[in-house]
């Protein structure tokens, strides 16, 4: 039977007293569903996460779990990395190299191969349900790592293309402020530029007319839906202020030929700009891996693509110091089948496969889990989308059997049913 | 002893003559100089040797990867192996147990397809390093490197002439060298063989399959076009048929039934008809003649092809299949009165 | 002003009611009740209550409420010069009985019955034209609900009516919560796995008793139909387990509605079971309904849930804040902050046969609704549930495009484009796309119940955004255009506040906008344009105060 365990009760572990305590607490908040001290504790380290979402569904077998020489294994060789012991598949030559920051977690089943499903298991660490919407990792990283002084969206989602702006769904109970904005093809968010035809004094003297008026409307009727709407433009002029975090031609063209000059080179040199200049969240996608047809080929095509420029930014993060306050992620819905199709393709496989985690929290170069020999099935330490949502959060120090609260409910963050993966914890 | 009749070749006529049974999905296919065997690379890294007489089974291993391509040196008795880890393998073909008589560290990434030059003395090589590559056959040292291709070389041929060596790549690039000066002169235009898949971000297509016709008048490129959703494979096989001599596209050979897939394999018949076969949903085999776009005669095969060659005998195709197998089909009309032959 | 203040009660009136036992004045008219409720709630009363509101605040409140813009400002010029004793009251009529409240509240009640989601089965078009022609009608809410839950989609007739089901895919899950939280003001979710643990109110068995009214019922695309219908089973029984019952009991339920009887179902001979028989592609038609019985079962005036859900639901539209806050945790753990007044109106409601408009009618002619939004003092925010002080309620999206499509002037210059065509549909056609992104920007996610939030992409929208930039360019008729052509900057600054903010500026804000010209005079169009867009972007604007 289906339960959320949204509506956790003493039974739960939660006691009366404390739902009480903490629904009082949460009114003062405005809109906040989060205990104060609860948020301060998670804001004592600066903290942040980069996702790489490899859109369509990675190929375990070619990346991080590779079988070569099996009926299963493709044509692929593996290729010794920095830790001895572990082999990926040689279409991750650079990415082998700096295989001491990465953990592998190989005992994945999620048990969902339609691509909508496994994303959202993917992103918030549950099953899809009917009644009840979770929200994603990078909003609950809005949430709870986010600073609310800072002009930064704090889930921001570089992709390929499609339309930018705010996918307010993303943030499900904890609001929209929470939920993705999304950066089509690296482009800034939208209405960040001035109009051609305002000029700055201009502009300078209408706001102030505007804060003007408000001051006299806000003698009399201040609120705190009033305050939230007045500092909503100082938010907005202090990221129309910091629009060059947008702009990688501001880097040297060495550097962006380190990159690559391709999409994902730019946006992992964009989502490095962004990390550096105080972003909490943020997720690059990268696409596409739903290799039905032609899995061998369009694997070399996009890995070769994906390599370089990840293992570039982990270095830039490292270099800066920045990588062991960073959590990393390398995501995607689901794997692919072992089994190879007339087409030379790979179809939709959840039952076994793998994900890469690295930086802040993790374990470099450890290993979860275990795949038998062609890859078929879990042999050891399986885990579900539930645990990894546990382990992220271990990861950045918090304590991932607490609450959030919407209204009067407390909401376990991750899943009750699932645990963190100990394994690859620092 | 006694002239065989001479065969009628009739390709309206083909017929399955044998099935060659492998375990695992099968790649590329050849008949050896000789006619005896047929030889094919497998899905298990293994290249399986079948004689043709009698069946039997002979597996060539020593490969860690995938083999599509496949070329002989007749004179050597050499039959040379590429595959997907850039390493090009050479076998004493007829011996009873094939050891690797050579290895040639040839490309960085897949090494898609072997050409012998006519006089038997240079190997080509093309691959996913965007080279391609001659090779001294007598002594296996590399003569020249090609670099000109901006994107992986899926094919390689000689022309039948022996100056010249053509090269195709992914995106349908066909770039004529002159072998002696090592340099590119001219370029065919195939390009309607590849799409940038815009919604999934990458690049679909390439020659999959390139020949000669025997006398060197037309080149024949095979592969996937109107790809609408290159992740699923969606799209038609065409061959484009050029006239070697213009360059210009002579005709592009289309399936006259509906057919989904690629044009895996294609060969140009001394008799002046050209055959392919194709792979995707499900598996065909397609003749056309050069002045015609439509098939005149088609076989339905058994499950996905994916290669196709031509006996010295004129008489039979191997095809290379999905399911392990090889079949080969022959296209002689049975002799009327006769017992068909042996 | 006077005769208006006199009519309404003085302060003195107020104090009387402190004093006066609850319902003293039981004959009274609704509107006077619900005063004497509100003032007895509190024993200070008068002490902390706001005084009215002022003409031109009750004028931009009526609008906004009622049919969801702002006035023009020539309607702001004429209520303010009007001296009639009962102008407020014939204007409340005017607008409730307008073709403007009508796709208003039709407006309102798709956004709490959908929450945005997005179309699939039924063309929104269709659902607002089928919600504005029921309010147009003034069809009782009962009415409403019944054909809501009655509808199965098949009937073109009726179709539009069936989104409610159709587009939550007919998820009996989902349903009930739906259904649980919209029509009867309790969120039963919790329910669905156990007795709600904190809240003694609400049982496992509520649950699964509105549930058994939909289990047998999915979606389908019936193949004859062509379209996605409701497809019902004949058999499909209830059964439950707590999830914290170590014993592991199951129990079962028939179709009932929470602290109701149950249903009596009709025993159907054996083998005549379907009016239509289950086949693929096809709908099933039960000779027997449960789906069919939920909406005459809970639409219903002695049904407490449903007529305390819609009067506490339309309160809360009004006055900002229901007496039941949030508006679907109706439970004795959350009482109510005036229980006597909820009950009063609940009952009120039913009373008057469900009849929203004079429901309405009678908040908003109460000094309640009627109170200042200005607070005494800043230094505590008052109480919100006392409702000492008018709140401020957020823009909808909706109401931000339309007022900021009406203050500059784009709908006066598509009126005067239409000329003698210009009637609300009219308008409706030519204006409504302009809402889109707005709704995009300001709106709930699809699936959730709108709630304010302040952005900076929202700031970015208004501030540097090419819609509201448009508008500001001159065009026939519209602000920038009326502004540009007057010369006295105190005419200027009247037109300018009338407009945007539904009021006459100060005197001191007169002067403002004349330094603001007068430091802008070698750049005058854009200074405009400057002036009103800071208008338009003040807190004042965004808030229905």
């Amino acid at each position: 039977m289906w339960c959320s365990y949204a509506c956790n009760s003493a039974e739960h572990g939660i006691s009366r007293r404390g739902f009480f305590a903490s629904a009082a607490a949460s009114a003062l908040s405005l809109g906040s569903f989060i205990r104060p001290a609860f948020t301060r504790e998670l804001n004592k380290q600066q903290k942040r996460v980069l996702m790489i979402w490899l859109h369509g569904g990675v190929s375990q077998l070619e990346t991080w779990d590779p079988k070569p020489g099996t009926a299963t294994g493709g044509p692929f060789q593996t290729i010794a990395t920095s830790v001895p012991g572990i082999h990926i598949c040689e279409l991750l030559p650079y990415t082998a190299k700096i295989m001491h920051h990465l953990a592998l977690v190989r005992g994945l089943n999620t048990a969902e191969d339609d691509h909508g499903k496994g994303a959202y298991i993917m992103h918030t660490g549950r099953r899809q349900e009917p009644a009840m919407k979770w929200p994603h990792f990078g909003s609950v990283c809005a949430k709870l790592l986010g600073d609310s002084d800072n002009p930064l969206p704090g889930y921001i989602h570089i992709t390929p293309r499609g339309n930018g702006g705010v996918n307010s769904q993303d943030a499900a109970f904890l609001g929209p402020r929470y939920a993705s904005v999304a950066l089509s093809d690296g482009h800034a968010p939208a209405n960040l530029d001035r109009p051609a035809a305002l000029t700055q004094v201009a502009d300078q003297q209408r706001h102030e007319f505007r804060m003007h008026a408000n001051e006299r409307f806000l003698s009399s009727r201040r609120t705190a839906q009033t305050e939230a709407y007045t500092h909503s433009y100082d938010q907005a002029a202090q990221l129309m202020r910091r629009r060059d975090l947008f702009d990688i031609s501001k880097e040297p063209p060495a550097v962006i030929d380190r990159y690559g000059r391709h999409d994902f080179g730019r946006h992992c040199l964009m989502a490095r700009r962004l990390l550096e200049g105080g972003a909490t969240f943020v997720k690059v996608m990268h696409t596409n891996y739903d290799t039905h047809h032609e899995n061998f080929d369009f694997h070399i095509e996009q890995l070769g693509e994906f390599d370089r420029p990840f293992a570039t930014l982990m270095d830039d993060l490292h270099d800066r110091g920045l990588l062991s306050s960073t959590l990393v992620l390398v995501l995607s819905e689901f794997g692919r089948t072992p089994r190879i199709n007339r087409n030379f393709g790979r179809d939709h496989w959840s039952k076994a496969w793998s994900i890469a985690l690295a930086g802040c929290g993790i374990k470099g170069g450890s290993v979860s889990g275990k795949t038998n020999a062609d890859g078929t099935a879990v042999t050891d330490r399986q885990v579900n989308g539930g645990h990894l949502f546990h382990t992220y959060l271990s990861a950045l120090g918090f304590n991932s059997k607490k609450n959030f609260y919407v209204e009067q409910r407390p909401i376990p963050i991750a899943d009750p049913k699932a645990s963190p993966i100990k394994e690859v914890l620092a | 002893m006694n002239p065989a009749p001479t065969p009628k070749i009739d390709p309206a006529k083909t017929h399955l003559l044998k099935d060659y049974k492998h375990g695992s999905p099968l790649f590329g296919c050849r008949f050896d100089p000789s006619g005896q065997f047929v030889f094919a690379g497998a899905q298990d890294n293994n290249i399986v040797r079948w004689n043709l007489d009698n069946g039997k089974k002979t597996l060539l291993t020593g490969h860690k990867s995938w083999v599509r391509a496949l070329a002989f040196a007749a004179k050597e008795k050499l039959l040379f192996t590429g595959d997907y880890a850039g390493r090009i393998l050479a076998w004493p073909a007829g011996d009873d147990a094939p050891k690797p008589a050579r290895t040639i560290e040839a490309h960085r990434g897949w090494v898609r397809a072997l050409a012998v030059s006519p006089d038997g003395k240079m190997l080509a090589s093309c691959g996913n390093d965007h080279l391609v590559k001659l090779w001294s056959i007598p002594n296996g040292e590399l003569i020249r490197e090609l670099a000109g291709h901006a994107c992986h070389v899926y094919n390689v041929a000689f022309h039948p002439g022996g100056t010249h060596l053509i090269s195709a790549d992914l995106k349908g690039v066909v770039k004529v060298w002159d072998v002696a000066k090592g340099e590119a002169e001219r370029e065919l235009d195939a390009k309607i063989l590849y799409k940038y898949d815009s919604s999934f971000l990458a690049d679909h297509g390439g020659v999959r399959s390139m020949v000669f016709s025997p006398d060197g008048s037309l080149l024949a490129c095979a592969g996937i076009t109107n790809v609408s959703n290159a992740f699923a494979g969606v799209g038609n096989p065409l061959i484009v048929l050029f006239d070697y001599k213009s360059g210009k596209q002579k005709q592009l050979l289309r399936p006259k039934a509906p057919f989904q897939g690629t044009a895996w394999g294609v060969i140009v018949h001394p008799a002046g008809f050209i055959a392919g076969v194709g792979g995707g949903n499900g598996g065909v085999l397609w003749f056309w003649k050069p002045d015609n776009a439509q098939d005149f005669f088609n076989l339905k095969l058994p499950n996905n092809a994916r290669d196709l060659d031509l006996h010295r005998d004129g008489k039979r195709l191997a095809v290379a299949f999905f399911d392990g197998a090889v079949r080969t089909y022959s296209m002689e009309a049975p002799l009327k009165g006769s017992a068909a032959g042996k | 002003m006077l005769p208006y203040r006199t009519r309404l009660g003085s302060p003195l009136a107020f104090c009387l009611f402190t004093f006066a036992p609850a319902f003293a004045f039981a004959e009274a008219p609704l509107h006077e009740r619900i005063d004497q409720a509100i003032a007895a709630a509190q024993p200070d009363f008068a002490h902390h209550a706001a005084g009215p509101a002022s003409d031109a605040e009750f004028l931009r409140r009526i609008y906004l409420d009622l049919i969801g813009t702002i006035p023009t400002a020539a309607e702001s010029r004429a209520f303010l010069r009007d001296s009639s004793p009962v102008k407020r009251q014939t204007l409340i009529d005017r607008l409730l009985a307008s073709p403007e409240h009508a796709r208003h509240l039709a407006t309102v009640l798709d956004v709490m019955l959908m929450e945005r989601r997005r179309d699939k089965y039924v063309p929104h078009a269709q659902w607002l034209e089928f919600l504005r022609s029921s309010v147009a009608a003034n069809k009782p809410w009962d009415q409403l609900v019944r054909e809501i839950l009655t509808s199965d989609g098949a009937d073109s007739k009726t179709r539009p009516a069936a989104k409610f089901y159709l587009e939550r895919e007919a998820e009996p899950n989902l349903l009930t919560r739906d259904i649980s939280r919209l029509f009867l003001g309790t969120n039963l979710q919790c329910c669905q796995c156990h007795d709600h643990p904190r809240i003694d109110d609400y049982k496992q068995a509520h649950y699964y008793g509105l549930f058994a009214f939909l289990n047998r019922s999915s979606l389908i695309v019936d193949q004859k139909l062509k379209m996605a219908v409701l497809s019902e089973k004949a058999d499909g029984e209830v059964t439950f387990q707590s999830v914290f019952d170590p014993a592991k009991v199951t129990k079962s339920t028939g179709p009932r509605l929470p602290e109701a009887p149950p249903i009596k179902e009709p025993a159907v001979e054996k083998g005549k079971e379907y009016l239509t028989a289950p086949a693929p592609k096809a709908r099933a038609v039960p000779r027997f309904s449960r789906r069919a019985l939920l909406g005459p079962s809970l639409a219903r005036a002695d049904n407490e849930q449903f007529k305390r859900n819609i009067a506490n639901r339309l309160w809360a539209l009004m006055m900002g804040r229901g007496l039941v806050h949030p508006l679907d945790l109706d439970h004795s753990a959350n009482p109510p902050s005036h229980p006597e007044l909820l009950k009063l109106l609940a009952d009120d409601i039913a009373a008057r046969k469900f009849d929203m408009r004079g429901f309405l009618r009678e908040l908003a002619l109460s000094q309640t609704y009627q109170r200042s939004s200005e607070q005494s003092s800043l230094s505590k925010e008052p109480e919100a549930a006392s409702y000492t002080v008018a709140l401020l309620k957020p823009l909808t999206p909706e109401q931000l495009a339309w007022s900021l499509m009406q203050a500059t002037g784009l709908t006066d210059a598509e009126r005067e484009a239409l000329g003698k065509k210009a009637n609300e549909a009219a308008l409706y056609a030519r204006l409504s796309a302009n809402k889109a992104p707005f709704v995009r920007t300001f709106g709930n996610p699809p699936g959730q119940a709108q709630e304010f939030d302040a952005r900076l992409d929202q700031a970015l929208f208004l501030a540097n955004g090419s819609i509201v930039r448009g508008w500001l360019a001159p065009r026939p008729g519209n602000l920038i255009d009326r502004l540009t052509r007057l010369t006295n900057t105190d005419a200027l600054a009247e037109e300018l506040y009338l407009s945007v903010f539904t009021r006459l500026p100060s005197a001191e804000e007169r002067k403002e906008a004349a330094n603001f010209l007068a430091s802008r005079s070698k750049d005058r169009l854009a200074a405009l344009q400057d002036m009103a867009w800071a208008l338009l972007a003040s807190a004042e604007f965004r808030f229905n105060h």
